[in-house]
């Protein structure tokens, strides 16, 4: 194919220009007029310009017009006819189709369905004019900043809770719905739950993860997005809102913790890094409470609505890692002792953490759903080599999460004896591995349940603001609580061991403590039923539910968009294993 | 069959219309015929241009046919609407306003929800080389309905 001679400028935009018998690529520039194009076809064609009529999308493009005005763009295919007659090309589009397309190019629209159908139309106002070159300024002064980070970013998405957890648009949504600023949010403004809806969105933020360039690719997009929000009536004020509510804290947020992250070193098994956030946290004021436990976390990688999945969610990976991980790597490494050590100089961070918002609605989400609760330890790496543990986890998650939301709780693990207690605990377990691996183990075995240490030291946390002083005795207050609880943890283990009350049992079961002296009273019956579930969920993992159930919120989706095949849903659901985007493409497969 | 309640598989209008509109940018189609949305901001993906290319050694050689087309909240279970905007003398046409009268038009009498706009347009072409409109007198070349 022949190619234009000044195709030499960069700024030039291929145009396929086709008759039914040929087709040339044309080179312009993206703000020629129609005329001009022709001109170029003229001589590819080896046809006088008179007789050339271009054709695009249906509509007879007019001399004068430029390609822009009809969203012509680089690769997109313009139809050629050659008149044979002398006559000239008067046939012209009726005045009402003239009219100057000024929405945004088409392309947008086609590349994503999800675009169209998501963002309700969205994508059509952004010609409207008000474009605020301020507020587009700071925008794009803020991801600058951003993107000059890469390393941050990247470390931070190291993380393999991080990444497991952004891998599942679910909990991520959740997580967003449970932020009363982002409700509040949405509620005034329908299209940001479309966007925030928009499993494609999530999906883009999540992957954005692994991949500079593709954080640089949605930060474009959503300047796209942005823009059009921005022209919507009203629009511009949610957005000023957001970006004063969320946007500047996360920033904040993300400074203060830039690359202190004292798990890095637990995932990269480095040591050092928190230390250095240990050196700068205790002496500097804490300018966001939440900032400084969730370290690391508060990259706000994108910056704007989606952003605040990342932040919302890291403070849960981080400190659920820190109540969970297996004693082996969690508690030896340094970056762990040292923010225990950190967490019993400081107290107050820990409080403050205790009492952020987000803290607060995701502690609440997490025990008003020990499904999603459930969700997140699935997608832990560190749970996955380990079913045993993993069940236990489960068995036990429901009434720590209570616990966790227990004030007494709170306080107690702002209580730097407390604190102190744990750690002596946990050198104590430490030792004992180290010194009597078999005896380690075999109580360990002998319980049906992995090592102590994983559940057990927040619990302990919370029975010893009794008996503060004495670590060891932690275990004692268990007791009045051990009827219940190692029953549970048998029932859900399914391991009739589990109820040998050795040390370690005992050491474990405080988990339970606190939470079921409550419900013994009340619902007892509620918290049978509650093991019964688990018990079930345990026997045949997730898949008992019946896909009508686990992917409900994923088939509301697909029927929203038009998908009225219930049962074809449910099947590409299914095969799909609940991914909205992938189910899509099934079904349009199908046809 | 047109607009029936079908229990086959769809593909959503607005999925199924969005593939006419990617086809139409890549210059689908035979060459012979385009297609795309009147209105760039149109989200509804309703109306549509269609342009037709008169076939050579007919009445219509060297005359493109402007065509509006309209895809209601059925399509592609019920046909398009479809009217000329540059005067033409077929038999399915109204003389007068330029509509299609769809039952006298094989693809819209006899639709089925697979076919597109490209197959209505295609199928329009191919009415200018029937016998009945051969001879048909032809107004003048550009005129419009409005």
């Amino acid at each position: 194919m022949a190619e234009s001679v000044e195709n030499s400028g960069s700024d030039k935009i291929t145009i396929t220009v086709k008759t039914p018998k040929e087709k040339h690529e044309l080179q312009v520039s993206p703000t020629s007029t129609v005329k001009e194009l022709k001109d170029e076809a003229s001589k590819q064609f080896s046809a006088p310009v008179e007789q050339l009529c271009l054709i695009f999308a249906g509509k007879i493009l007019k001399d004068p017009d430029t390609l822009e005005q009809h969203g012509i763009k680089d690769g997109l295919t313009v139809h050629l006819v050659i008149k044979t007659t002398n006559r000239q090309p008067v046939a012209s589009p009726p005045p009402d189709t003239a009219t100057a397309p000024s929405g945004p190019p088409p392309p947008d629209v086609s590349q994503s369905p999800f675009g169209l159908a998501g963002m309700g139309g969205l994508g059509g106002v952004s010609g409207l004019g008000m474009g605020s070159a301020n507020f587009m300024e700071m925008q794009q002064r803020m991801q600058r900043e951003l993107m000059s980070n890469p390393d941050m970013l990247r470390q931070m998405m190291e993380n393999p809770f991080v990444q497991q957890m952004m891998s599942n648009p679910d909990i991520m949504r959740q997580l967003i719905m449970n932020n009363p600023q982002m409700r509040e949010l949405m509620e005034r403004n329908p299209e940001i739950t479309h966007m925030l809806n928009n499993p494609d969105l999530m999906r883009q933020t999540m992957e954005l993860a692994r991949n500079p360039a593709m954080l640089q690719e949605l930060m474009r997009s959503q300047d796209r997005a942005m823009s059009n929000l921005e022209s919507l009536p009203g629009g511009f004020n949610a957005l000023q809102r957001m970006y004063r509510d969320i946007q500047e804290p996360m920033m904040n947020a993300a400074q203060e913790s830039l690359g202190s992250n004292p798990f890095a070193s637990l995932v990269n098994s480095g040591a050092g890094t928190g230390n250095m956030q240990q050196g700068r946290e205790n002496t500097d004021p804490l300018p966001n409470p939440w900032a400084p436990t969730s370290a690391g976390s508060g990259t706000a990688t994108t910056g704007t609505t989606t952003a605040s999945t990342t932040p919302t969610t890291t403070p849960a990976a981080d400190f659920t890692q820190s109540l969970l991980g297996p004693q082996g790597q969690m508690f030896n490494s340094p970056g762990m002792q040292s923010l225990m050590q950190q967490m019993m100089q400081n107290p107050q961070m820990i409080s403050n953490m205790m009492q952020a918002p987000y803290m607060q609605s995701m502690l609440q989400s997490l025990s008003a759903n020990p499904e999603l609760a459930q969700q997140i330890i699935g997608n832990n790496p560190l749970f996955a080599g380990n079913p045993a543990l993993m069940e236990q986890f489960r068995a036990q998650l429901p009434t720590m999460m209570q616990q966790l939301n227990n004030p007494e709780m709170q306080g107690a693990l702002s209580n730097p004896r407390a604190l102190e207690a744990v750690m002596q605990i946990q050198r104590g377990m430490q030792t004992l591995q180290s010194e009597a691996p078999t005896l380690f183990s075999g109580l360990s075995g002998m319980a049906g349940v992995p090592p102590p240490a994983t559940g057990s030291t927040p619990a302990s946390a919370a029975t010893s603001p009794a008996n503060p002083t004495s670590p060891g005795t932690a275990a004692t207050t268990a007791p009045g609580s051990a009827p219940t609880s190692p029953a549970a943890t048998t029932t859900a283990a399914g391991s009739p061991a589990a109820t040998t009350t050795t040390t370690t049992t005992t050491a474990a079961s405080p988990t339970g403590t606190t939470p079921t002296l409550a419900p013994q009273q009340g619902s007892q019956e509620a918290f049978t039923n509650m093991m019964a579930q688990l018990m079930q969920m345990m026997v045949g993992g997730q898949a008992n539910q019946p896909p009508e159930q686990r992917y409900a919120s994923q088939l509301e989706q697909l029927a929203a968009m038009g998908f009225v095949d219930r049962d074809a849903n449910i099947r590409a659901l299914t095969a799909t294993l609940g991914d909205v985007n992938a189910a899509i493409d099934r079904l349009l497969q199908q046809r | 069959m047109a607009g029936g309640q079908s229990h086959d598989y769809v593909v959503p209008r607005n999925f199924r219309l969005l593939e006419e509109f990617e086809d139409s940018q890549k210059g689908g189609g035979d060459g012979l015929v385009s297609w795309g949305l009147a209105c760039d901001d149109d989200m509804s993906l309703s109306d549509w241009n269609g342009s037709i290319i008169g076939p050579p050694k007919t009445p219509y050689d060297g005359r493109i046919y402007s065509v509006r087309v309209h895809c209601d909240e059925n399509y592609p279970n019920s046909p398009p609407r479809a009217q000329f905007q540059t005067r033409i003398n077929m038999t399915c046409v109204n003389k007068d306003t330029g509509a299609i009268d769809a039952r006298k038009l094989p693809c819209l009498r006899l639709w089925q929800k697979h076919m597109t706009i490209f197959t209505l347009l295609a199928s329009l072409r191919e009415q200018m080389v029937q016998k009945e409109n051969l001879k048909l007198p032809q107004p003048p070349d550009g005129s419009t309905y409005f």
